[in-house]
C-alpha cells in the first residue's frame, strides 16, 4: 500500500460531502414543491373530489395502463422479431424502430388530429384511445431498446435446454428468454411511467384530463400553486408505488449470464413468414415515423413557398443553435453529475443511495412544476445579495441548465449506474485488492467498460432536452428561442404549417442521436464480449 | 481523487460560462445583437415579458424605429410568467408586462406586481372602462367572444349564450375546454352579468348538449365549416384569418345578447412592473401602442382598437356593428376562481 493509511477515510468524507451538496442542490427544487403540502388546502381537496379528482384518476390510470401495456407488447415483439429471426432488411429495420424516439408526443399529436380527423371525425379523434395510441408510437422504444440489449446479452444455452424439455421456439420466448430479460423490461416500462405521467403536452390535444393536466388546471386556472403542489406531490406518490410494486414483484430473484456468452441464436425465415415479418416491423416504422414526416414535409414546403420558414427571432439555423446550446449544455451537466453520483456513491450505503434517489425525483415531476421549483429556489439566491453584483441566475443559461438537470439526471444516473452495475465486482475488488485507488478503478475499470452505458445515457438525455418545452419556455434567456418554444409558439394559434419547419428540425437531430445510440450499443456489445 | 476533481471543475467552470453568457449573449429576438442585458438599465431597451405573443414582434420593431428605444422580451404564458415576475421580485429585468386577458393582469395587480402610471395620454386614449382606476394596467384591444354558426345549416342561431343550451342544438355544438382563459373569462361575465346561479344553469345546459370540445379556436371554425358542429363559441379575430385566406369562409358571427348585456369582450393589456429598471422606457412603449403604434397592434391580429379614435382593420369592420359588454370587463379577474369551479361543478371537460 503506497497510500497513508490516514488518508482513505478523509477522501471519502471529501467525496460524501460533495455527493452531499449536489445532491442537495439537485433535490431542492423538488423538495420546495414537496415542502408545501405540509399546509394541506383542504377546501380546494374537498371541491376537487365532489367534481374532478375521479375522473383525472380514471383518465390517468386508463391511459398509464393502456400506454404500458401498448409499449410493452409492442417494444418487446418487435426487438423479438429483430433478435430471434433473419429475414431481408433486418438490420436497418432494426435501427429505424427506435427512431420514434426522435418524435416528440405533441408533435405526432398534432399530425395525427390533422390526418385522422377527416375519417374519423373530430368527436372520434379527440379520444384516450387516440391518446394512447400515439403515446405507444412514441415511447415504445424505450420498451424495445432495454429489451434488444436484454435479449443480446443472453446465451444460447437456457433455450437449448428449454428445447430440450420440449419447448417450442414461442415456449422458449414466454417461459425462459422474457423472464430473463424482464428485469430490462421493467427499466424500460419505469421510463415509459415516468413520460406518462408527466405529459402535458400531448394529452390536452386529445381532451385527455390526467393528473399531470389537473395540476396545470389547478394552478392557472385558481391561482393556487400550493394545490397544484399538493397534487404534483400525490403524482410522485404513484410513481413511487408502482416502481415499489414492481420491485416487490421481482422479489429477490437476480439474473446472471453464464461465462461463455454466444448470443441467441437467430432463425432464418423464408418466403411468406419472412414478408410477414417485414411487413410487421415497416409498418410500425411506417405509422410511427415515416408517415408523420412526410406529412410535416408536405407542410413544410407549403412552409417555403409562403415564407414561413423564419421567425422574426431569426432563421432555422438561429432556432437550431439555440436548441443545441440547451441541450447541449443540459446533456453535458446531466452526465458530469449523474458518473459523479454513478461513481462515488457506495451502493453498499442505504443513506447515500437515498440521497443520491431524491436527487432523481424531478424525473416524476412534470416540466412546468420542476420549473416553478427551480424559480423559486433560484430566485431566494437571486435576491439573498451572494451572487457577484449584476448576476441573476433566472434567465441565464445556468439557471436553464440546472432546471434541466433537475427534471432529467434520472436518465443519465440510472444509466451509467446501471451499466457499471454490470462490472462484476470479482474484478472490482481483485484490483482493489491489488493496490488500485478508488478512482483508478472507476477511471481504467468501470469508465471504459461502462463506455456504451454512458454514451446511450448521453444520447437519451440529450434527445429528452431537445423535445423539452415546458421549463425552456419559463426559464430561457433573452436571445435563446429553441425549436420546441417555434413549434409551441405556431401550433398555440394552430398554424400547423409554420409548426412544419421546427418539428422536422427536432425529428431530424433527434434522429441523427439515434444513430449514435445504436453506434454506441453496438459498440459496447463489442467490449464487452 | 483525480476523477471526482475535474468532475467538480468541470462543474464550476460551466457554472461560470453559464452564468457569464447570460450577461454577454443576450442577442435580442426582435433586433438581433443590438444590446446586451448589461445596458438594460440604460434608457435605450425596454424589457417585456409578454403572454402575447403572436404578430407582436413587428409591432415591436415600428416602436424601436419610432423612437430608439429597443424592446427586448419573453414571450410565455400569462400565469407562468406572473409567477416568474413575483418570485424575480426587485431583481426582475421586466419593465412591462403585456397579458391576452384582463384576468391575468388584474391578478398580478391583485398580487402587487404593476406599477401606478399616472398618463395623461393613455387617460385620453384608452376609454375609463378599459383600464383600471389605479392606472395599474391599460387595455390595448378588445377580443370579442361570440356564437358562430354554419352559413349553410342554420338559419335560426342562437342569439344569447344561454340559448346555446337548448336541446336543439345537441351534439350540434362546439366548445373551447375550461382549461382555457377564454372560456374562464366567458363565464366569469356571465357571473358578473346574470349572478353565479343563473350562470350554473346556462354552463349545465351546455354540458347537457354533450359538446365536442376543441382546444384551439381556429380547429373549433374549420370544425363548424367541415360540419362537425353547427354552432360554436369563438373569438372574432380568428375568423379574420381564415377569411383573409379564403373570402368564402362558410362560418358566420352571430352577435350574442344585442338587446342585453352584449358580446362578451376580454382584452389584451399591457402595464408597467413595479420594478421596472427602466420605467420611462416601458412607460413611453405602453402610450405608443395606445396611440401612435395602436393600429398596428390591433390590425395585426385583427382585433378591435382600444383605443376608439382608431378604426378596425376592414375585414373586422365588416363584422358590423355591434352591443359589446364593457361593464364587466374589470371584473373578470375577480371572478375568474369562481368561474374555474363552476366549470367543475357542472361537468365541462
Amino acid at each position: 500500500m503506497n497510500t497513508p493509511a490516514w488518508r482513505p477515510p478523509l477522501r471519502r468524507l471529501t467525496t460524501t460531502a460533495m455527493v452531499g451538496v449536489v445532491a442537495v442542490a439537485v433535490a431542492t427544487p423538488v423538495l420546495v414543491v414537496i415542502w408545501s403540502i405540509t399546509d394541506p388546502s383542504t377546501d380546494v381537496w374537498q371541491e376537487l373530489w365532489r367534481t374532478r379528482l375521479p375522473g383525472m384518476l380514471r383518465d390517468t390510470l386508463t391511459l398509464l395502463v393502456a400506454v404500458l401495456a401498448g409499449t410493452l407488447v409492442v417494444g418487446t415483439a418487435l426487438a423479438w422479431l429483430i433478435t430471434a429471426y433473419r429475414f431481408p432488411g433486418r438490420r436497418l429495420l432494426g435501427w429505424l424502430l427506435v427512431t420514434p424516439l426522435a418524435m416528440p408526443g405533441y408533435v405526432l399529436g398534432f399530425v395525427w388530429l390533422d390526418a385522422w380527423q377527416e375519417p374519423l371525425g373530430a368527436r372520434q379523434v379527440r379520444s384516450i384511445w387516440m391518446c394512447t395510441v400515439v403515446l405507444t408510437l412514441t415511447l415504445y422504444p424505450y420498451v424495445y431498446l432495454f429489451a434488444l440489449a436484454a435479449f443480446r446479452e443472453q446465451s444460447q444455452r437456457p433455450v437449448d435446454v428449454a428445447r430440450s424439455l420440449g419447448c417450442g421456439r414461442t415456449g422458449a420466448f414466454w417461459r425462459v428468454v422474457l423472464p430473463m430479460a424482464r428485469p430490462s423490461v421493467a427499466g424500460g416500462a419505469a421510463l415509459v411511467t415516468m413520460e406518462v405521467l408527466t405529459d402535458v403536452g400531448t394529452v390536452r390535444l386529445f381532451n385527455v384530463s390526467t393528473i399531470a393536466d389537473g395540476v396545470m388546471r389547478v394552478w392557472f386556472g385558481t391561482g393556487n400553486r400550493e394545490a397544484a403542489a399538493e397534487l404534483s406531490v400525490s403524482m410522485i406518490g404513484v410513481a413511487v408505488v408502482l416502481i415499489a410494486a414492481e420491485h416487490l414483484l421481482r422479489g429477490r430473484a437476480r439474473f446472471t449470464q453464464g461465462g461463455t456468452h454466444n448470443g441467441l441464436a437467430a432463425h432464418r425465415l423464408h418466403g411468406g413468414r419472412a414478408l410477414a415479418a417485414a411487413v410487421i416491423g415497416w409498418s410500425v416504422f411506417a405509422v410511427a415515423v415515416a408517415l408523420p414526416v412526410t406529412r410535416l414535409t408536405a407542410w413544410a414546403s407549403e412552409a417555403r413557398r409562403t415564407g414561413q420558414t423564419v421567425t422574426v427571432a431569426g432563421d432555422l439555423g438561429f432556432h437550431l443553435a439555440s436548441s443545441l446550446r440547451v441541450a447541449g449544455l443540459a446533456t453535458v451537466s446531466c452526465l458530469l453529475v449523474g458518473a459523479l453520483f454513478a461513481f462515488a456513491v457506495d451502493r453498499r450505503r442505504r443513506g447515500q443511495v437515498a440521497v443520491a434517489r431524491l436527487a432523481t425525483l424531478g424525473y416524476a415531476v412534470p416540466g412546468p412544476v420542476v420549473a416553478i421549483g427551480v424559480l423559486v429556489t433560484l430566485g431566494t439566491l437571486d435576491r439573498s445579495g451572494w451572487l457577484p453584483d449584476g448576476w441573476l441566475l433566472i434567465g441565464s443559461l445556468a439557471g436553464l441548465t440546472y432546471a434541466l438537470v433537475v427534471r432529467f439526471l434520472a436518465v443519465t444516473y440510472q444509466g451509467i449506474e446501471s451499466s457499471i452495475g454490470k462490472v462484476s465486482p470479482t474484478v472490482r475488488d481483485s484490483a482493489r485488492t491489488l493496490g488500485a485507488s478508488r478512482a483508478r478503478v472507476a477511471t481504467q475499470i468501470e469508465l471504459p467498460l461502462a463506455a456504451a452505458g454512458l454514451t446511450a445515457a448521453a444520447v437519451l438525455v440529450a434527445i429528452d432536452t431537445l423535445k423539452e418545452l415546458p421549463i425552456t419556455l419559463l426559464l430561457r434567456p433573452f436571445g435563446t428561442e429553441t425549436l420546441p418554444v417555434w413549434v409551441w409558439q405556431a401550433t398555440s394559434e394552430s398554424l400547423w404549417v409554420e409548426a412544419a419547419v421546427p418539428s422536422l428540425a427536432i425529428v431530424v437531430v433527434g434522429m441523427v442521436l439515434v444513430g449514435v445510440l445504436l453506434w454506441a450499443l453496438e459498440h459496447g456489445a463489442e467490449t464487452v464480449s | 481523487m483525480p476523477l471526482v476533481a475535474s468532475v467538480a471543475n468541470a462543474v464550476t467552470a460551466l457554472l461560470v460560462i453559464g452564468c457569464s453568457s447570460a450577461g454577454t449573449t443576450a442577442s435580442l429576438p426582435a433586433t438581433s445583437g443590438t444590446a446586451n442585458v448589461a445596458s438594460s438599465t440604460g434608457g435605450t431597451v425596454v424589457t417585456v415579458y409578454t403572454g402575447r405573443h403572436y404578430g407582436i414582434e413587428p409591432v415591436f420593431e415600428a416602436f424601436t424605429a419610432a423612437t430608439g428605444i429597443t424592446v427586448r422580451f419573453i414571450a410565455g404564458k400569462d400565469p407562468e410568467l406572473r409567477e416568474r415576475l413575483a418570485i424575480e421580485g426587485a431583481t426582475s429585468p421586466a419593465d412591462v408586462i403585456m397579458t391576452a386577458d384582463a384576468a391575468n393582469i388584474e391578478q398580478s395587480a391583485e398580487r402587487g406586481l404593476l406599477a401606478t402610471i399616472d398618463s395623461a395620454v393613455l387617460k385620453a386614449a384608452i376609454p375609463a372602462e378599459l383600464r383600471s382606476d389605479d392606472g395599474d394596467w391599460f387595455s390595448l384591444s378588445k377580443r370579442a367572444r361570440v356564437i358562430i354558426a354554419s352559413k349553410d345549416r342554420v338559419s335560426d342561431p342562437p342569439l344569447t349564450y344561454g340559448a346555446i343550451g337548448d336541446p336543439r342544438w345537441k351534439g350540434r355544438l362546439c366548445l373551447r375546454p375550461s382549461t382555457h382563459p377564454y372560456t374562464q373569462s366567458l363565464v366569469a361575465s356571465m357571473i358578473v352579468a346574470e349572478g353565479e346561479a343563473r350562470a350554473q344553469e346556462i354552463v349545465s345546459s351546455w354540458v347537457a348538449n354533450d359538446p365536442l370540445y376543441i382546444d384551439s379556436d381556429t380547429d373549433i371554425y374549420q370544425a363548424v365549416a367541415k360540419g362537425d358542429c353547427d354552432v360554436a363559441i369563438a373569438n372574432t379575430y380568428y375568423l379574420g384569418r381564415l377569411l383573409k385566406a379564403n373570402a368564402d369562409f362558410p362560418v358566420r358571427i352571430v352577435w350574442p345578447e344585442p338587446d342585453g348585456r352584449g358580446a362578451h369582450i376580454n382584452v389584451s393589456t399591457a402595464a408597467v412592473t413595479a420594478n421596472a429598471p427602466n420605467r420611462a422606457g416601458a412607460v413611453a412603449l405602453i402610450e405608443w401602442l395606445a396611440t401612435g403604434g395602436q393600429k398596428q397592434f390591433a390590425d395585426v391580429n385583427f382585433e378591435y382598437p382600444a383605443n376608439p379614435t382608431v378604426a378596425p382593420d376592414p375585414i373586422v369592420a365588416s363584422f358590423g356593428e355591434f352591443n359589446a359588454d364593457l361593464a364587466a370587463v374589470r371584473r373578470l379577474g375577480a371572478n375568474q376562481p369562481a368561474a374555474v369551479e363552476l366549470l367543475s361543478r357542472a361537468g365541462y371537460k
